[in-house]
């Protein structure tokens, strides 16, 4: 019973991914594109804290931490190259 | 039924309520019109979605195998902190560099 | 407000020690810590400061309003969503804050990242302007100045008790 929910919610969260894919391949402007995948990248974590229920192991937790903060670094990146056209702003007073 | 059995069920409808709230939200990225509305559907909605799926996994593990991961509450407090962050970053981004309002939106300023 | 710490601890530690039991327990050192706060909380307004448990009391607080947010703008975007209406008409209106120092701008633009309808676009280089984008100005503007005020009421118990 509650395995079958476990794996449903998979289910549904795959089709999560696969809307907002739509949203990055077609979104007119880079902005659009990011916050689809800022989307992604949050139900990517759904999906592994799920998997590691269903195959009842814990060796996948710590997979949630990695995704979680190179989702959040990769957002912080893309914002700063679209405000500025640079990522590594190198402050030199010239 | 015994207890445990119940609160297992609880765990599993709190992941099943997510990944619906995740599907609403993915639904609203792409029917809403444009980029600040969208970004209203994936800063709030998911960030709740994944949130309540990750309380329903802690409480599956703690219930099933006494196991109180520390990496999942590390998890969840760093999405805390982090998903309005991400989201007023990338608004503030597409708003600096003159992304077009939708038409019929008000401007005061 | 050190010294309230401080005396809270060493009651505990003195709890300890009366129990007289073999080895050190835990249980015990809490035990002793919640009457330590107890008496503390009695006695507190000889030491002429305010109790040192009132900020934490008013954090909780903060952590209670982010959460209950949380659930009530996912629920109203959902609504949007789901049934769009077809008169709401999105916004960007201006607000000017009273708070100075970094830390509570930042937490107040947290806060209002989670509010029902409203998404903070831009802070000005001073920082006491915000702009702020609206999914349905007519409607949540009212809503939205109106829990400003409370976070900034909070906000201020915490940093300024």
């Amino acid at each position: 019973m509650t395995n079958l929910i476990f794996v449903s919610a998979i289910v549904l969260f795959s089709i999560a991914i696969a809307i907002s894919l739509f949203r990055v391949l077609k979104g007119p402007t880079l902005p659009d594109r990011v916050v689809a995948f800022d989307v992604i990248g949050v139900n990517l974590i759904s999906i592994v804290a799920v998997l590691s229920v269903v195959l009842r192991t814990k060796a996948y937790l710590e997979v949630i931490l990695i995704i979680a903060i190179l989702a959040f670094i990769s957002t912080v990146a893309f914002s700063k190259y679209i405000e500025r056209g640079v990522i590594i702003d190198r402050k030199r007073n010239r | 039924m015994t207890e445990n059995e119940i609160v297992e069920l609880i765990a599993a409808l709190m992941v099943l309520l997510g990944s619906i709230m995740a599907i609403i939200s993915a639904y609203g990225i792409v029917s809403l019109p444009d980029v600040y509305t969208r970004s209203h559907a994936g800063t709030k909605s998911s960030t709740l979605a994944v949130l309540l799926t990750l309380t329903g996994v802690f409480i599956f593990f703690w219930s099933t195998e006494h196991y109180i991961s520390i990496r999942l509450v590390l998890g969840i407090v760093f999405l805390y902190l982090t998903a309005p962050v991400a989201g007023h970053l990338i608004c503030r981004a597409a708003y600096n560099s003159e992304v077009k309002l939708e038409d019929k939106t008000e401007n005061e300023q | 407000m050190p010294v309230q710490f401080l005396l809270n601890l060493l009651i505990a530690i003195l709890w300890v020690f009366l129990k007289d039991e073999d080895t050190f327990e835990v249980p015990t050192f809490v035990a002793g810590f919640l009457i330590g706060i107890v008496i503390i909380f009695l006695m507190h307004r000889f030491f002429g400061t305010p109790f040192y448990l009132k900020r934490a009391f008013s954090m909780l607080k903060l952590l209670w309003i982010f959460n209950y947010e949380l659930m009530t703008s996912s629920i109203l975007i959902m609504k949007q969503i789901l049934i769009p209406s077809a008169t709401f008409e999105p916004g960007i209106f201006s607000y000017e804050t009273k708070l100075k120092s970094d830390w509570e701008v930042t937490a107040l633009a947290l806060l209002l990242m989670l509010t029902p309808g409203s998404v903070v676009l831009r802070i000005s280089p001073e920082g006491n302007v915000f702009y702020i984008h609206a999914m349905d100005v007519k409607d949540t503007k009212p809503m939205v100045l109106k829990s400003i005020q409370l976070y900034e009421k909070v906000i201020l118990e915490v940093t300024r008790p």
